[in-house]
């Protein structure tokens, strides 16, 4: 990144909200200098469904988070999340190539690309590839492998990919607006960056971020992400079950989640009811408090199973020691810690905004956008200058006249 | 074996999706900011061509020779000549002295030796010729202020008057009104050299300068009297000697300041003319509190440390000098 000011937008077109965030970064420091938020529309589990509306919201939350700043953004980092993404990890390992045995920058790049050359499905395209650590002859290395001596060099990479058209219908939301995307991140990694620290990534954390449409889930090992992985449920679908349980509309459902909703039932009396409105209007009812909690319990429980079958066998609680770290706006449900240290069978906390961080800014929906200005911006400082696959013009001609 | 042999081509990025989008999918906001960075583009577009053309016109005429340069204000005679001055010197003198040939360009024009003609002139202390293009020269002096004059008749020439600034320059004084000059008092006791045919400064004209600036702000009724300043003995004595139109002989003394002077001076004259009806002849200053003087019809004056009253009396007879002993009376 040049060394000038700019002006960077972190933007997350979520299924409830769309959060923008415009950070100054100068090339050594970063500060959150505007902030702007609308209901989203057009929107379904991370997906757009109708551009216009989707483009009316996310370009009224840039606007205003413009208007906050007092900045025009110049680029921005896009949050990715959906049904749609998948991941996968491939490996590779090749034989040394120098004669005393000395890993050179030619051995790295070799072993990099074979493992990143494993083809997708049509339709599909690279999100991330996260590299894991290096092993020369089965022994890890947490940074690069340079002049180390070995006959054998591995890497893995654990690549994120989703649908072309998905990932262009949210980048042209954003080139509508006259912007340029500089970098999509996944939604997990941003919100994971944002609530675990360095030392938890590296013993072992899964961070698991509940929003109303998804559950964005990454797992930590040896400091960097491990697997990845989105669910397409997520707190719309708590407002879902109780809405068709208790024959309540979504605006009503909401609001009993939001005020009784609870991840473990904690009522004993089943007799005991609360009001819906609580102001003894007409229209106001009285509903089960139990009923309630056994709802949204249910769903939830259901959904870090979910996210645990998902994991597999890569999650242990052994490689996992620093627990389950929770965030995003679903987060917020009474006793969530609770239900994921019982599934998972760890210990679970809610991931907390770190203090650097502004009183007004601290929220569990927001930390997926704040993580995608630093998440971002160390992903683009770790990253080699861009070269273009294929090479140059000049490649291109000299292409031309080697097939004559 | 090369890298790009072994390995197989990378899958596709989500960097290959194409970011452009059409102006109909934007909304109002990014309409505007695409015709914002358009106008931004065409703008810093058309600034690097103004920039690049401008290089390449300054390259071309470099090349055809820098003296083509200024062709085209060559080629326009001068139209105006303008005069920033403060002094008395007018545009005709200007012309006069410049003297331009009639179709003179401002690039034709040597500046310098246009200057220097200037200087020629002592009244000009210094003068600045600009050039301001397409055709007006501007010419900015600064000019000398005379305080004194005399009466100078060099070789064969008839006498003829002319002026003396404060360091000495003597000039012939241009566009002067004839009642200012006529107020300034004449120079006695100075011989004029010449050297090149430009008349050489008068020597210790800024002490006489100094004592005629005092008289004239601190004393301006006595100076208005003063005719002749005699530089006679300051150099050999210190003194000089003023001859006003009711003192024949007043002698100032350069070695003490010519303020306690020039007030002894006028309260003697305040005194002598209420207690005498004789008029003073000879003052003397220069020697301290002790002011001799003498008077009219009264013969040579005696030192006396008496008070002004007794001594501003008149004798009878026989004549004797008198002397006034002023520290008494005045406390200066």
């Amino acid at each position: 990144m040049s060394s000038r000011t700019t002006f960077i937008g972190a933007v997350e077109i979520g299924t409830s909200k769309i959060t923008v965030f415009i950070g100054e970064y100068t090339g050594r420091e970063l500060a959150i200098i505007g902030h702007g938020e609308c209901s989203s529309r057009g929107i379904i589990k991370g997906a757009v469904v109708d551009y216009k509306a989707a483009s009316e919201c996310t370009h009224s939350a840039l606007e205003h988070a413009e208007r906050d700043a007092g900045e025009r953004i110049d680029c921005v980092f896009l949050a990715q999340t959906g049904g749609h993404l998948e991941g996968f990890y491939n490996e590779a390992s090749v034989n040394v190539k120098a004669a005393d045995n000395m890993i050179d920058r030619g051995d790295i790049r070799t072993v990099c690309d074979l493992a990143k050359s494993k083809e997708l499905p049509a339709g599909r395209m690279v999100v991330h590839h996260i590299r894991r650590p290096f092993r020369v002859d089965g022994r890890l290395v947490p940074t690069s492998p340079e002049n180390l001596v070995g006959q054998r060099l591995e890497v893995g990479y654990w690549t994120v990919h989703g649908l072309e058209q998905r990932l262009a219908d949210n980048i042209h939301v954003i080139r509508g607006f006259n912007l340029e995307v500089r970098d999509l991140v996944l939604a997990s990694l941003a919100s994971g960056h944002m609530v675990t620290t360095p030392e938890e990534r590296q013993h072992g954390v899964l961070a698991i971020d509940l929003g109303a449409g998804t559950t964005d889930f990454a797992l930590y090992r040896d400091g960097v992400a491990h697997t990845t992985g989105v669910v397409p449920v997520g707190g719309t679908h708590l407002t879902n079950d109780l809405s068709i349980g208790l024959r309540l509309t979504e605006s009503q459902a909401e609001k009993l989640k939001l005020r009784f909703g609870r991840a473990l039932v904690q009522v004993r009396d089943k007799n005991e009811k609360v009001w819906l409105d609580g102001n003894f209007a007409i229209g106001d009812r009285q509903f089960p408090r139990l009923a309630i909690e056994q709802i949204t319990a249910t769903r939830t429980w259901e959904l870090l199973e979910v996210v645990k079958k998902r994991l597999g066998g890569v999650f242990t609680p052994e490689s996992c020691a620093a627990g389950v770290v929770l965030t995003g706006g679903t987060a917020k449900l009474a006793g969530i810690a609770e239900a994921a240290a019982k599934v998972f069978g760890v210990p679970a906390r809610l991931g907390e905004t770190p203090s650097w961080v502004a009183e007004n800014l601290r929220d569990p929906g927001s930390n997926t956008a704040l993580g995608l200005l630093y998440y971002g911006l160390s992903a683009q400082n770790e990253r080699p200058p861009p070269t273009r696959r294929g090479g140059g013009f000049l490649s291109n001609v000299k292409r031309l006249f080697a097939s004559s | 074996m090369s890298p790009s042999e072994t390995t197989a081509p990378l899958a596709r990025s989500w960097r290959d999706i194409p970011q452009q989008v059409k102006p109909r999918a934007m909304s109002n906001e990014g309409r505007r900011r695409l015709v914002f960075s358009a106008l931004k583009t065409a703008g810093a577009l058309a600034l690097l061509g103004a920039l690049g053309w401008g290089g390449v016109a300054v390259a071309q005429i470099l090349r055809e020779g820098p003296k083509k340069v200024p062709g085209q204000a060559e080629a326009a005679p001068i139209k105006d000549i303008v005069l920033v001055t403060d002094g008395a010197l007018d545009r005709n003198w200007i012309v006069r002295t410049l003297a331009l040939p009639k179709n003179a360009t401002l690039m034709g024009l040597e500046l310098y030796q246009l200057r220097s003609r200037l200087l020629v002139s002592g009244q000009v202390r210094t003068a600045s010729l600009t050039r301001n293009f397409p055709a007006t020269l501007t010419v900015n002096l600064s000019e000398r202020l005379p305080v004194a004059r005399l009466m100078a008749q060099m070789g064969g020439e008839s006498p003829h008057p002319l002026l003396v600034a404060r360091d000495g320059v003597v000039f012939d004084g241009v566009g002067y009104d004839s009642a200012a000059t006529d107020a300034l008092p004449w120079l006695d006791g100075v011989k004029l050299a010449r050297q090149v045919g430009v008349i050489l400064p008068v020597a210790g004209m800024e002490t006489v300068a100094d004592l005629l600036a005092k008289a004239r702000l601190e004393a301006e009724h006595l100076y208005r009297t003063w005719q002749v300043v005699s530089l006679a003995r300051l150099e050999s004595d210190g003194e000089i000697e003023v001859k006003t139109q009711d003192v024949t002989r007043i002698v100032f003394g350069t070695r003490e300041d010519f303020f306690p002077q020039l007030a002894r001076l006028d309260l003697l004259l305040d005194t002598a003319r209420a207690q005498s009806a004789a008029p003073l002849r000879e003052v003397n200053l220069a020697i301290g509190a002790h002011v001799p003087v003498a008077f009219d019809g009264l013969t040579a004056m005696a030192p006396a440390a008496g008070n002004a009253e007794r001594a501003a009396r008149p004798a009878k007879s026989p004549p004797a000098p008198i002397s006034i002993n002023l520290q008494l009376n005045t406390k200066l």
